[in-house]
């Protein structure tokens, strides 16, 4: 019985730690547009 | 020319190998604290190459080793009249570093601090990019990808500590970690969550931009590297890191108008990290640098620099079209 209830605790434990460092952080929104160029010639001016 | 390459890992071979292709270089002393590494850089490298010591007499002296020591050998190689260029990324070794800047003016001699992909290239596209501003208000530098396996140790540290970041005339010292940030870096790396961490890319742009209201850097990892970044590194880091990236987005007033400028670079880091080292150390034995102890962001005109590196084949890129 105490091992079901240490393995549950530590079971819980793990789902808060994993909850927090996948909520903590305000993230962001992906670019919906635009892209990268390389820059070369009159652009290194 | 003979020049002294202290520490020969990713970084420091690749740039042994550029230098001695140099036709500015004659000689190019190599160093390193693995005398089997340092033997075997000296093999492959050419007649040019020879092994030595990490005080022995050259023109110039670039410091490729692990963080920690180049503070100490930049001081004697300065003393001694050299020009110095360093790519350590630690903060404690760039704030030495940048403390020789009175003794290299007296000197008029230049010391090159973090001369890398970041610090290093970022530090061009900053200033880059700072170019098409009337005023610059901020710039966040953000990376992902290491180098070799001090590069990797290097990352690992750097998500515990502090992370050093400008921010109204003042710094701010938070826990490295923290301040999750989605940045986007050119394809294929793509997005990527970054974090503060004990990153010195603040350090050399603040002076860079007297005024500006906040400097942040942050770097790329996953909630595995954030979680195990307090312990001992569970396994033996890879010899050398796959493709990685810097963004540098800088925000300010352009023709009265708010406006912000993302620009990027995609390579391998050693090998980026290489090329610009090599670059630096060359331009600082033609006096091409200015004196001083400062980052690559202090040229007056990172043009040339930029299109020399895009030469070799590392190239800058913008952000364009986004909303």
């Amino acid at each position: 019985m105490a091992l079901l209830r240490r393995a549950l605790i530590a079971l819980g434990l793990a789902g808060i730690i994993a909850a927090v460092l996948r909520l903590r952080g305000s993230g962001g929104t992906p670019p919906q547009q635009g892209g990268w160029r390389e820059l070369s010639g009159p652009d290194l001016e | 020319m003979r020049v002294l390459v202290v520490g020969v890992g990713a970084v420091g071979a690749r740039a042994v190998r550029q230098l001695v292709e140099s036709d500015d270089v004659d000689q190019v002393v190599v160093v390193d604290v693995d005398p089997v590494r340092q033997a075997a850089v000296v093999e492959a490298s050419g007649d040019k190459a020879i092994a030595g010591a990490d005080r022995d007499v050259a023109d110039a002296v670039l410091l490729a080793g692990p963080p920690g020591t180049h503070a100490d050998l930049a001081g004697h190689h300065l003393a001694a009249g050299r020009p110095v260029v360093s790519t350590s990324d630690s903060i404690d070794d760039v704030t030495a570093l940048l403390d020789l800047d009175a003794e290299a003016r007296i000197r008029e001699l230049p010391v090159v601090v973090g001369a890398a992909f970041s610090p290093g290239y970022s530090c061009l596209l900053a200033r880059h990019a700072a170019r098409s501003f009337d005023d610059v208000t901020e710039v966040h530098v953000a990376r992902s990808g290491t180098g070799g396996p001090a590069c990797a140790r290097q990352h690992h540290a750097a998500l515990t500590g502090q992370a050093l970041d400008w921010r109204d005339g003042g710094w701010q010292r938070r826990p490295a970690g923290s301040g999750r940030e989605l940045c986007w870096f050119p394809d294929p790396v793509g997005g990527q969550d970054c974090y503060r961490a004990e990153l010195p890319d603040a350090l050399l742009l603040v002076p860079v931009f007297p005024g500006i209201e906040r400097v942040t850097a942050r770097l790329a990892a996953n909630r595995r590297d954030r979680f195990s970044a307090h312990l001992p590194m569970l396994r033996k880091p890879h010899p050398e890191g796959l493709v990685g990236a810097v963004r540098v987005e800088v925000r300010g007033q352009r023709n009265g108008q708010s406006d912000t400028l993302v620009l990027g670079a995609l390579d391998r880091p050693a090998v980026a990290a290489g090329a610009t080292a090599t670059l630096a150390l060359r331009w600082a034995l033609a006096g091409r640098v200015p004196a001083g102890a400062a980052g690559l962001g202090a040229l007056a005109d990172p043009i040339p620099f930029l299109v020399a590196l895009a030469g070799d084949g590392i190239k800058a890129a913008v952000f364009q079209g986004g909303s």
